[in-house]
């Protein structure tokens, strides 16, 4: 195989459930540059003391962390909640506003890749139109910062999709090269997993219930890869044989082995809650990456 | 979601509290909170009837709703205020909470998400 290009990295919302329960920010942060990675993804709404107005001397804590631990931030997660306002749409203005302000904490912070979960408004979770208009207004933004905003890709949405077709049309239509795509690995599994533990929880009033998804096949990586800026390396159960019943990474691996794709894949582990379980996964996870990407 | 900490009842004698924390993964903008319903020992209380408290900041829950500016961190338990006539017992209770949130990023027909957890808990005073 050919030598890696990526780089390791891990995501905080690997550790709901524990964040703020059995371990401080600092204990995740270490946990991480324990592990081997060498890159921070976190989420804004979720990490940020006081969102989205951190106090300064968090501020300063935040890179003397970085700075003790030989970290660097990599994908910063934001939301654009287009259901905040009762019975009606979110404007594009309020969509700006939502995107400038997460743009702008990003580059505070030293993120270059801001990952905004959009909205939507169908079943097959089209992103609400807001998006376009709103995105292309904060590219001026993006570039000032030194930000490339992606959307993810993530189950249950498919790689063939419209979704993704109309990102790669604004990608042609803008030629921007502050916008492109987060893959979230999760599209790959080949059979659900069933998260065990944390508190029960149900969607919706009534009897709707998600549509089934195909499996999608790791060969459909191929199509999008040269706009993939980020990956997030989804899991959910590294069993105690280091094997993953859920997402193809061999057949992944061999893909952006091949192609030389650079960038950092971002462990987000969303298996079962437990104390100590995501700083175990986590390692199991760079352990089967590392053995499949080092030949014996 | 529901604490140990924080249940009791209320001096003036209008009630008891209960503390949630957001079992969901990171903070919302509180607009996207439909309510939290509470039952003690069976006995339901409205969601639109409970106070809420966040930060030292009260909100009644049309208040939540309709503030674009407040929120609700992951790391901020929020006090509820239930109305009741007579205190609880000193002693064991069976407090259910059901917490309705909105997410934009599911199809409309699944939501809300609704969490839910009971728990037996003791109450001091």
């Amino acid at each position: 195989m050919t030598e890696p290009r990526f780089e390791y990295g891990v995501s905080l919302y690997s550790y709901t459930g524990e964040y703020g329960v059995t371990m401080t920010l600092d204990d995740c942060v270490e946990d991480v540059a324990d592990l081997g990675a060498t890159g921070l993804e976190i989420l804004g709404e979720a990490h940020v003391q006081d969102y989205p107005n951190p106090p300064a001397a968090w501020i300063d804590a935040w890179f003397a962390r970085l700075e003790r631990y030989g970290l660097t931030p990599t994908c910063y997660g934001s939301w654009v909640d287009t259901r905040r306002f009762g019975g009606r749409p979110m404007t594009v203005d309020e969509a700006v506003w939502q995107l400038e302000t997460d743009i702008r904490l990003a580059a505070t912070l030293g993120f270059r890749f801001v990952r905004p979960k959009l909205g939507v408004v169908t079943s097959d979770l089209e992103p609400d139109p807001v998006w376009e208009p709103a995105t292309e207004r904060v590219l001026d933004l993006a570039a000032e910062k030194g930000i490339v905003i992606c959307p993810e890709i993530h189950w249950p949405s498919v790689i063939r999709s419209k979704v993704v077709d109309d990102y790669l049309a604004f990608i042609e239509r803008t030629g921007t090269e502050h916008f492109g795509l987060l893959m979230d690995t999760g599209v790959f599994q080949t059979r659900m997993h069933h998260r065990r533990g944390g508190v029960a929880s149900r969607l919706g009033e009534g009897s709707a219930r998600p549509p089934e998804v195909p499996v999608v096949p790791v060969s459909d990586l191929e199509d999008v890869l040269d706009h993939v800026v980020h990956v997030q390396a989804k899991f959910y159960e590294i069993d105690d044989d280091l094997r993953d019943q859920y997402i193809p990474w061999a057949e992944f691996l061999e893909i952006i082995l091949r192609r030389g794709w650079s960038g950092y894949l971002s462990s987000e582990y969303e298996g079962d809650y437990g104390v100590g379980r995501a700083a175990d996964q986590l390692r199991r996870q760079h352990a089967l990456i590392r053995r499949l990407v080092t030949p014996a | 979601m529901i604490q140990t900490r924080g249940f009791r009842n209320r001096a003036a004698g209008d009630g008891f509290e209960v503390r949630l924390r957001l079992p969901y993964y990171r903070g919302l903008w509180t607009n996207l909170i439909e309510g939290a319903t509470i039952t003690v020992d069976g006995e339901r209380f409205a969601a639109d009837d409970i106070g809420w408290s966040i930060g030292g900041v009260r909100y009644s829950p049309a208040e939540l709703r309709a503030s674009e500016t407040a929120r609700w961190p992951v790391d901020v338990p929020a006090i509820l205020a239930v109305p009741r006539p007579r205190p609880l017992s000193i002693g064991f209770h069976t407090v259910a909470a059901e917490l309705r949130l909105r997410m934009s990023y599911i199809p409309e027909e699944l939501q809300p998400t609704v969490w839910s957890e009971e728990r037996r808990l003791v109450i001091t005073r």
